[in-house]
């Protein structure tokens, strides 16, 4: 019974996580401005890659592999949204037409 | 006028200053045909000496196109020529796929010490290739570096634009990029040492290792600018440890080169395999080559990014 919660589980996790990848990737090549775009790809490596390795996590079980599939997430989560973060700036300060895409928020 | 057909000095003039400078001569030449205080007879000279530098490019130009096609479809010549004497691939009596890889599976471990196989090869058996490679990213560096440096440049408004250029319209000092960076930084230098030491025991080694070393300082770099980075990593740096490392390698190698021995032995006994400390010379190879390739991707990036350290 437990084992078939785990497959289950595992299945649910893996699923979830392969849509968000595909809407990441739908949305990369659908949106057609840069900071839509960089939205969908951050998505998919922050939720989409922890679903992911979260039902890695699942499949491996109790094992010291678990440690490495947390530090790469760990690892994501730290970079990912920087890099998303930097090319904001970048759109930001260089993109002529930003103020007819976007509206910046003056804090 | 007293700009004389030169092709040298077109040349020289493109070099130095691109095809602005260029433009720009031929524009003041053009300027000096609408003067009309000239007789006839000089002006149609003039004329023929006017079009001369443009002239003198072209032909130039022309000359190299020819002479690049030539050198190329030579070098094509010469490696399908060579690629046509080699044996079969794949086939069961070539001497490479029967009896040379057997012999590697089955010795390296016990004649270099290196649990992983590759870095047995690459640094042993075939260390003059690896050699090879650490020299051909060391002349792309200097290739690159007499191309772009701004270094010791005479052209003081160069040196001027370059440094008003640099990161122009990229946010600078970026505070989130810079708490990623101080967190990060670290752990990644930390982890291309560690590929780097266990380049005998696991996957990796010399080139992925130092990739990741050079990573490493690019991230600081961006996140924390040059002043920041020169207390640690500067031109000399990059000049010494470039040249100690591929010394090193010349020497601790060079003489089984000219020897022509199969196993290169180093005297030093390979130690009990899967210790660091094993595997005879590989693992100071494998910091030397890493050395390498983390300054060079450095060196690169600095040069395509300013042009300067």
């Amino acid at each position: 019974m437990a084992e078939w919660l785990r497959l289950i589980l595992f299945a649910l996790l893996l699923i979830a996580g392969l849509i968000i990848q595909l809407t990441a990737v739908l949305g990369v090549n659908r949106f057609h401005y840069v900071l839509n775009r960089v939205h969908a790809a951050g998505m998919g490596d922050t939720l989409g890659l922890m679903l992911l390795c979260l039902a890695a996590i699942v499949y491996a079980g109790a094992d010291w592999i678990v440690l490495k599939i947390v530090l790469i997430v760990a690892f994501f989560w730290l970079t990912s949204p920087v890099c998303s973060h930097l090319l904001g700036r970048l759109v930001q300060e260089t993109d002529e037409k930003f103020s007819s895409e976007a509206k910046l928020w003056k804090s | 006028m007293k700009k004389k057909a030169d092709p040298f000095r077109a040349l020289k003039s493109w070099i130095e200053n691109g095809d602005d400078a260029l433009d720009l001569e031929i524009q003041e030449e053009m300027d000096d045909e609408a003067t009309p205080a000239l007789t006839e007879e000089a002006g149609r000279k003039r004329e023929k000496k006017k079009r001369d530098p443009v002239r003198a490019r072209r032909r130039l130009e022309g000359g190299y196109a020819v002479a690049a096609v030539l050198v190329c479809l030579a070098l094509i010549g010469a490696l399908v020529y060579a690629a046509l004497q080699l044996p079969a691939f794949g086939g069961a009596d070539t001497l490479v796929d029967s009896e040379v890889s057997a012999f590697y599976v089955e010795n390296t471990l016990k004649e270099t010490g290196a649990v992983n196989i590759v870095t047995g090869i690459i640094l042993d058996y075939r260390g003059f290739d690896t050699l090879g490679e650490s020299h051909v990213l060391f002349i792309a560096v200097c290739t690159v570096l007499l191309l772009l440096s701004i270094r010791g440049d005479k052209n003081a408004d160069r040196i001027a634009r370059e440094e008003a250029f640099d990161r122009h319209f990229e946010p600078r000092d970026d505070e989130v990029l810079q708490g990623a960076a101080r967190i990060l930084t670290p752990l990644v230098l930390v982890f291309g040492l560690y590929i780097i030491a266990n380049g005998h025991l696991s996957p990796g080694g010399g080139f992925s290792g130092g990739a990741i070393l050079g990573a490493g300082l690019i991230l600081y770099q961006n996140a924390f600018g040059y002043r920041k980075t020169e207390r640690f990593f500067t031109y000399r740096t990059f000049k010494w440890v470039s040249l100690a490392s591929l010394l090193f390698y010349s020497l601790a190698k060079g003489y089984h080169f000219f020897t022509g021995a199969n196993h290169l032995e180093n005297g030093i006994s390979p130690g009990t395999a899967g210790n660091i400390l094993s595997g005879g010379l590989l693992l100071p190879l494998n910091f030397v080559v890493g050395c390498v390739v983390a300054c060079t991707m450095y060196a690169l990036y600095t040069m395509f990014r300013k042009g300067d350290f």
